[in-house]
């Protein structure tokens, strides 16, 4: 019946206007309306309807909800023109299944030199481009200076896992909560284990096995080892295991705990998630790259992040690449990194980072040889998931370092 | 003297035992009123400081009513479907003679020990496509499917214990049975009506998973999923959560009261009779 | 011409068609069918796409027995078995006993034990949701009341399967107590005051008398609190949502979080065609044995 109404009036208005066809373009997105960016978002939205006509749809679903929700709702009619991304395995299995759409032929080179080539070409799967780069992110461990000096720690000395390790227990015996984590999330745990997997193996090892297989070679067995010290030190609030991402950002913007190793998204998220909303403030809170481990592979300066950007679904209108187009724009990136509220990856707009914080981070991903896409989504929906069961397994000191790389290892097997 | 000593200690159980299942509810209608900071140090008090404000915010929130309003029309449709398809069914195994009757019915018996869960990847497929994902009818079509077998066993016990005379009198009296039907069975069966009614009701309005897997757009979320994705935004933000826990609460119960004795028939009667 | 009897006959089987085909329809499109292709998916590797081609024989299964998590979910679905059967059931006929003769305040007690049956699952596991959270929850505050560390109950692997347990005997147990008392009050009068003249007390009345003529009652009340047991999906998720780290899953849950999330539809459906084998042997069992008197 509501078919047959749409086909109706998708009928009439074809008829009388089909030389100026109205689209209306579903947008999902994970923004808040407290985020920085999403003043820019309603702008972007009013900009776009006004100049070409067509509508735009701004739909919200909070992080988890929509993992959750995206398999189901793409196979629906229900499907976002636009959707959020972080690229990887997860964004290859959506365009096996024919979920997306192919935008080259829409999207112009003149608009693409704008971009950072590297970010731009993350959303290119198979030679067909299916989505645009909306921002770059680090993974880096985040402090407050106030706690951090209260217990007598010097963070400049942390160069080597066991420098943290250290560090932790010198914290905690401060009475400070060393570290706040979303365990009930996973996936902010698995950020630890897999950036000592990148230290541990390197970018050879791990091309290495995506290719042939080996997650559970000794460099990955001792990554768990490495974890398992950390989590002996009980270095995590009280019910870490209930709480998710936002619980996390919250305390440690409340200045709960002392350290917490997350994105640069952090630096809103800390804010929007205190009690007070202020979170806190830019001359108490610092970051520090993951330290290196004895006998790595990889490099000190190899990173580990994101490069997050906007999908396209299979049949989305034209319209909808355009609005991205005018999205990912010079002006609305430069206003949005000036505010501090991502990493951008239009050309030339990281000069507009005016914080220290994240122009430290802009740097090390500029310096950085080997950016290593989230575990998690890199490899694909289901051995990312995998990790983040284990990395969550490891750090509740459930499993032990060998079978938690042997997990992965069974996953991947499985996959095959 | 000895029977009034046992009887104190007694009352004294009962009592107790109605206080831990009513505190739950309590604390969640009240935690509803009180601010973050009250909720944390004063838990089981009253507020010491009314706020109505997460109350309001959501009555008039045009979501919340949509979600409701969604969640009445899927256990509506539901409901009347199961009653009118599965009386239809029963009937005609409960007065006419067929070959093959026997068979049709332990076919639709089986259904009873079919769990949806287990097939809900299929399910999904079906749903999806037959272009139904996403409407009203993913969520309705499937909640009568599983709601066929259990109503029609309790639909052919109640016409079969209707007497035969006033089937014989009809009969000679030129009556079809699809006259019949409508006639003389089906205002005759109103407490069995009732109690499928109830099964069926309750169900649907408390079914989560099915409009997990099959909805998508928030304008057809059913009541359920409108909570849990609220529960997602707001986090540790309990008094908001409780607030509208509290909301769904307050008609449930009153619901209850209101009709109980069906209620309590329904439930435990539908599974004595079976 | 056609006799009137045929076409009464006639009027016979088009109604039985008519009525009957509507059901039938649904059920098997809804019900039936997707259980057979649940069977058939279950040997494939497959994203929901196009015809499942990856024949894959028993490896979905291999690696479903051999995967810990859905070990533990199966455990798990036992221990709320064995909890339920062994705990919640008696208490539930003691509570029935008590007040199923017209003592004073029966009806009120009856109405509050049922309440939180009829509260949707959802509602039940956030309001316990809220009273476990370490932070703002009212354990916590009754423990920080007394000045002790609060526990946080469903984020200690040690705990939240108790706090599971908790929940589900709040809200299940009055459905069995109404069973109860609806089987008792069918108990005819002159068994019971015969009893009584031959000078047997409450105890001994409702041990040799009662519980005997309940027997069926009592045995379809487990009958249905095994599968509800073996169907437990919506409080879980807004409780624990299987955490933490995977330590308290059902099998339903399992399914959800493995199967449907990731879109593995050749996984997923191994996952439900073993929790049907295991409903369906326990449902057949019982009906051929112990409710075959009945």
């Amino acid at each position: 019946m509501k078919n047959l109404f749409k086909f109706i009036i998708g009928s009439v208005s074809l008829f009388f206007f089909s030389s100026v066809q109205a689209d209306t373009i579903k947008w999902l997105h994970l923004t808040g309306e407290s985020s920085p960016e999403y003043p820019n978002f309603v702008r972007a939205v009013e900009e776009f309807e006004a100049k070409t006509g067509h509508k735009v749809e701004m739909m919200y679903l909070e992080n988890e909800s929509f993992k959750a929700k995206l398999p189901t709702m793409l196979q629906s009619d229900d499907r976002p023109d636009i959707f959020n991304s972080w690229g990887g395995g997860v964004m290859y299995a959506q365009a096996e299944a024919g979920f997306l759409r192919d935008i080259s032929d829409v999207i112009t080179d003149e608009y693409l030199s704008t971009l950072s080539a590297a970010a731009a070409n993350a959303f290119v799967y198979k030679g067909q481009r299916v989505g645009v780069p909306r921002n770059v992110s680090q993974v880096t461990w985040w402090y407050n200076k106030d706690l951090v000096n209260q217990a007598g720690v010097d963070v400049n000395g942390i160069k080597m896992w066991d420098d943290l390790l250290s560090a932790v227990k010198q914290i905690k015996s401060a009475g400070i909560t060393p570290i706040c984590i979303g365990g009930k999330d996973k996936w902010p745990v698995h950020f630890i284990w897999t950036h000592l997997h990148i230290r541990n193996g390197g970018e050879s090892l791990f091309l290495e096995s995506l290719e042939n297989g080996g997650w559970d070679r000794p460099e990955y067995i001792k990554s768990g080892e490495q974890m398992l010290e950390l989590v002996a030190l009980e270095p995590f609030q009280d019910g870490w295991l209930s709480h998710t991402w936002p619980d996390q950002a919250g305390f440690f913007g409340d200045g709960k705990c002392a350290m917490a190793f997350m994105g640069n998204w952090m630096y809103p998220a800390q804010k929007s998630n205190s009690a007070s909303g202020e979170g806190l403030g830019d001359d108490n809170m610092g970051i520090f790259s993951m330290p290196m481990t004895p006998g790595a592979l990889g490099d000190s300066a190899d990173t580990l992040g994101g490069i997050n950007g906007w999908l396209v679904s299979k049949t989305a209108p034209d319209s909808a690449v355009e609005f991205l187009m005018h999205l990912v724009s010079a002006d609305i990136q430069n206003e949005d990194a000036a505010k501090g509220a991502y990493l951008p990856v239009v050309k030339g707009a990281d000069k507009s980072i005016t914080n220290p914080l994240l122009a430290q981070v802009a740097n090390n991903i500029g310096n950085s040889q080997y950016h290593q896409i989230f575990y998690d989504q890199f490899l694909g929906p289901d051995i990312g998931r995998v990790v983040n069961d284990v990395s969550t397994d490891l750090a509740a000191g459930i499993i032990s370092a060998e079978e938690a790389a042997q997990l992965v290892q069974e996953s991947w097997e499985f996959n095959q | 003297m000895f029977s009034n000593f046992r009887s104190y200690y007694m009352y004294l159980f009962l009592f107790l035992l109605a206080g831990i299942i009513f505190i739950p509810l309590y604390v969640s209608i009240a935690g509803g009123f009180k601010t973050i900071g009250d909720l944390r140090t004063n838990s089981l008090g009253l507020p010491t400081e009314w706020i109505v404000s997460n109350y309001t915010s959501l009555l008039v929130d045009n979501k919340f009513w949509l979600f409701t309003w969604n969640s009445v029309l899927y256990a509506a449709g539901t409901t009347f479907l199961v009653i009118l398809l599965a009386s239809m069914t029963a009937f005609v195994f409960a007065h006419m003679k067929f070959i093959g009757s026997r068979f049709l019915f332990n076919y639709f018996i089986l259904g009873l020990t079919f769990p949806f869960a287990t097939a809900i990847l299929p399910l999904f497929l079906r749903v999806r496509d037959l272009g139904l994902l996403g409407s009203v009818w993913a969520v309705i079509l499937p909640q009568i499917a599983f709601g066929l077998a259990f109503a029609i066993i309790l639909f052919r016990g109640f016409f079969r214990q209707m007497p035969s005379e006033l089937f014989d009198a009809a009969f000679v009296d030129g009556c079809t049975y699809s006259q019949f039907y409508f006639r003389f069975t089906l205002p005759l069966s109103t407490p069995i009506i009732a109690t499928v009614a109830v099964i069926n009701l309750v169900g649907s309005w408390n079914n989560y998973l099915l409009p997990l897997i099959m909805i998508n757009s928030e304008s057809l979320y059913s009541w359920p999923l409108g909570i849990m994705v609220f529960r997602g935004e707001y986090i540790t933000d309990w008094p908001k959560i409780l607030a509208f826990v509290s909301l769904t609460l307050i008609p449930a119960v009153v619901f209850f009261l209101a009709l109980q004795r069906f209620i309590v028939a329904g439930l435990t009667g539908g599974a004595v009779k079976e | 011409m056609q006799s009137p009897k045929f076409n009464a006959l006639l009027s016979k089987y088009s109604t039985l068609v008519i009525f009957i085909i509507p059901a039938l329809t649904i059920f098997t499109m809804f019900v039936v069918l997707p259980i057979i292709e649940a069977a058939y998916y279950s040997f494939y590797r497959w994203d929901g796409y196009g015809d499942p081609n990856k024949y894959v024989g028993l490896k979905n299964y291999k690696y479903l027995f051999k995967n810990k998590t859905f070990i533990l979910s199966l455990k798990n679905n036992f221990y709320i078995i064995a909890i339920s059967l062994f705990l919640q059931l008696p208490f539930a006929l003691l509570v029935a006993l008590m007040i199923s003769d017209k003592i004073r305040g029966a009806n009120f007690f009856r109405t509050v034990f049922f309440l939180p049956y009829i509260l949707a699952e959802i509602v039940t596991g956030l309001i316990w949701a809220y009273i476990y959270d370490g932070n703002y929850g009212m354990v916590a505050a009754i423990w920080n009341f007394f000045g002790a560390e609060p526990p946080h109950m469903i984020a200690e692997k040690e705990t939240a399967m108790i706090a599971l347990y908790i929940v589900i005997f709040w809200k299940y147990f009055g459905i069995h107590m109404m069973i109860y008392i609806a089987g008792l009050q069918n108990i005819s009068k002159e068994v019971l005051e015969a009893a009584r003249v031959d000078g047997a007390g409450p105890v001994t009345t409702a041990w040799r008398i009662k519980i005997p003529i309940i027997l069926p009652t009592i045995r379809l009340s487990v009958f249905l609190s095994i599968l509800g047991a073996l169907q437990l999906f919506d409080i879980i998720m807004p409780l624990t949502g299987g955490g933490p780290s995977n330590q308290t899953h059902s099998m339903v849950t399992y399914l959800y979080y493995f199967g449907v999330m990731r879109m593995k539809f050749g996984f997923g459906s191994a996952i439900g065609v073993v929790i049907f084998l295991i409903c369906f042997t326990i449902a057949l069992t019982y009906q051929r044995t112990l409710m075959r008197k009945d």
